[in-house]
């Protein structure tokens, strides 16, 4: 339940970063936003925190206005956020160090934060590696371990901040995997990335953004039948299928249903070809 | 290699499970009686005493002893500015240089306590998790008055696990920026100046851009730098307390 009302932000230096955005997410969704280098995306996730406060306009949280500055450490731990350096977020010196970080700033007692690392470790299924260093630890793995260190603290929803990025494509899918866990179990989800295939088949709704203002917002669905660019590269191939007069579904994304249409497609042209020849 | 210099090894003994504070004090009041030996029978007991320390330890003696190793510089040039400027009988001369006798008796006595510090506290650091020394110290600052000095004992206690943490970390970046650098042939290694110049602009960059981004991650999760509690609370049992009371015996029989 978050409602953000006409904001706009300013940086000192007189950056327009948000022009006016306008936008309401629910409880439970999974929200993917996406732009181009420098449209605003970090800038606008950072107000849902409290880490940035408007220049003007309004957000709530979960009923909460984070302008209010008595709420700020209760929207920090509704509202947990990941970012997309691994290095320079993980404050431990051991896995469970950093995990425990967030639950001993809000001074629980040492058995319950103990059982919230420990469930969350077991949440990332990174258990096991609870007295690893963070030098022994994969890009990826810290990733998790950032997401555990989150959850920790129990938060109704989870920003994500171009947490893949820096990620090889095994690590970013075993983030991924445990990022549409956390979706199933409940939690609310906002995706910032640059890499449309990663999240079309995962998100509920798709926020794509531009020069501080919001173009677009709809379905996956929606959103491949009305814009041409960035589309992931199997539905640009469909779509040049489909130019070539192949008989494809142009809006596709995932590898399994566009080889169910190509097959479909192939049959019927075969099928055609040999009506015609017997015809003939 | 730096990874090695004074840092937490794995293992279980009772100097493992004595409270960290307990470990602090203790090489506190050793650190101030090392600091007052003057005489080689008394560097000697401290040799004893370290050496069945590290027996009890666990750690293995050799891991101990190479702490010393990045201080060799520093403690030769100890000894030798003690062997020629102490004034006293020549043991030999050549024009202007002549060690004596006396220095070589300070400069070994004097050299040696810094080795014995170092020893003494590589054998906390290896038995004590980096955390639970921060949180030793940290309780142990509570009591002081820091809020008159806009900081409190929490602050202090972060600030020194976020460094255990980070230089690692920094010395890898300067690490990486050095090798960019040689492999687009600038070779620093002719020009001393010009080297650190150009390794030390990007690394305060670097640096800046960390303890950004840090400060961000920390906030988010909800740090306030003020009462926190932590995953591994303290607590002393009968063995500290009987620790506590043998070194203050101790302290107390040197001072007779
Ligand atoms: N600390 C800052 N001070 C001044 N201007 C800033 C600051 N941070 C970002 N900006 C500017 O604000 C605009 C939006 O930046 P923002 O980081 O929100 O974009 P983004 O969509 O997250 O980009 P990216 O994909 O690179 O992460 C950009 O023009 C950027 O240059
Ligand atoms: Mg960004």
């Amino acid at each position: 339940m978050i409602r953000i009302n006409n904001l706009s932000y300013t940086y000192p230096d007189r950056t327009l970063a948000l022009d006016g955005v306008d936008l309401s997410i629910e409880k439970g969704e999974f929200v993917a936003l996406i732009g181009k280098n420098g449209c605003g995306k970090t800038t606008l996730v950072r107000h849902l925190n409290a880490l940035l406060m408007p220049t003007s306009g309004s957000i709530s949280v979960f009923g909460m206005d984070t302008t209010d500055t008595s709420n700020v450490w209760n929207i920090r731990q509704t509202v947990g956020m990941v970012f997309q350096n691994p290095q320079t977020q993980f404050v431990g010196t051991t896995l469970e160090e950093d995990v425990a970080f967030g639950p001993e700033n809000l001074a629980l007692p040492q058995n319950e934060i103990q059982e919230r690392v420990d469930r969350s470790l077991r949440e990332v299924d990174l258990l096991e590696y609870k007295t690893y260093s963070p030098k022994t630890l994969s890009g990826g793995q810290m990733q998790r371990a950032a997401i555990a260190g989150i959850l920790a603290m129990e938060p109704q929803c989870i920003v994500l901040d171009e947490v893949t990025s820096m990620l090889d494509p095994q690590s970013r899918s075993n983030v991924l995997d445990t990022i549409a866990q956390l979706h199933q179990s409940g939690k609310t989800i906002i995706y910032v990335t640059q890499r449309i295939e990663e999240i079309l088949p995962i998100a509920d709704r798709i926020i794509s953004m531009n020069n501080g203002r919001i173009e677009f917002v709809g379905t996956p669905k929606e959103y491949l039948a009305s814009v041409e660019s960035p589309i992931p590269a199997v539905t640009s191939l469909m779509r040049k299928l489909k130019a070539k007069g192949f008989d494809v579904n142009g809006n596709v994304f995932t590898v399994d249903d566009a080889l169910l249409e190509i097959t479909k497609a192939t049959q019927v042209r075969d099928k055609n070809k040999t009506e015609t020849s017997g015809n003939g | 290699m730096d990874e090695l210099f004074l840092s937490y090894i794995h293992g279980d003994s009772i100097l493992y499970r004595l409270d960290p504070r307990t470990k602090l004090v203790t090489l506190m009041v050793i650190s101030i009686l090392v600091l007052q030996t003057f005489t080689f029978p008394c560097l000697g007991v401290f040799i004893i005493f370290f050496i069945l320390l590290a027996h009890l330890s666990g750690v293995s003696t050799g891991i101990l002893i190479r702490s010393i190793k990045p201080m060799l510089i520093f403690f030769t040039f100890i000894f030798l500015m003690h062997l020629f400027l102490t004034k006293g009988t020549p043991i030999f001369q050549i024009g202007l240089v002549h060690p004596t006798f006396e220095g070589l008796t300070t400069g070994t006595i004097i050299t040696a306590r810094f080795v014995l510090l170092i020893l003494f506290a590589s054998l906390l650091t290896a038995t004590t998790r980096p955390t639970m020394i921060t949180n030793g110290i940290e309780r142990l600052l509570r009591p002081l008055p820091l809020k008159r000095f806009g900081l409190s004992s929490f602050d202090i206690a972060t600030m020194m696990s976020l460094s255990i943490r980070f230089v690692p970390v920094l010395l890898n970046t300067a690490r990486q920026i050095r090798y960019a650098q040689i492999s687009r042939c600038l070779d620093i290694r002719h020009n001393m100046f010009r080297g650190v110049s150009t390794t030390i602009t990007p690394m305060i960059r670097e640096s800046l851009q960390t303890a950004d981004e840090l400060a961000i991650a920390m906030e988010s999760r909800c740090y306030q730098g003020n009462f926190r509690t932590s995953l591994f609370e303290l607590k002393m049992r009968s063995a500290d307390w009987v620790v506590l009371c043998g070194i203050s015996g101790l302290a107390v029989l040197s001072y007779i």
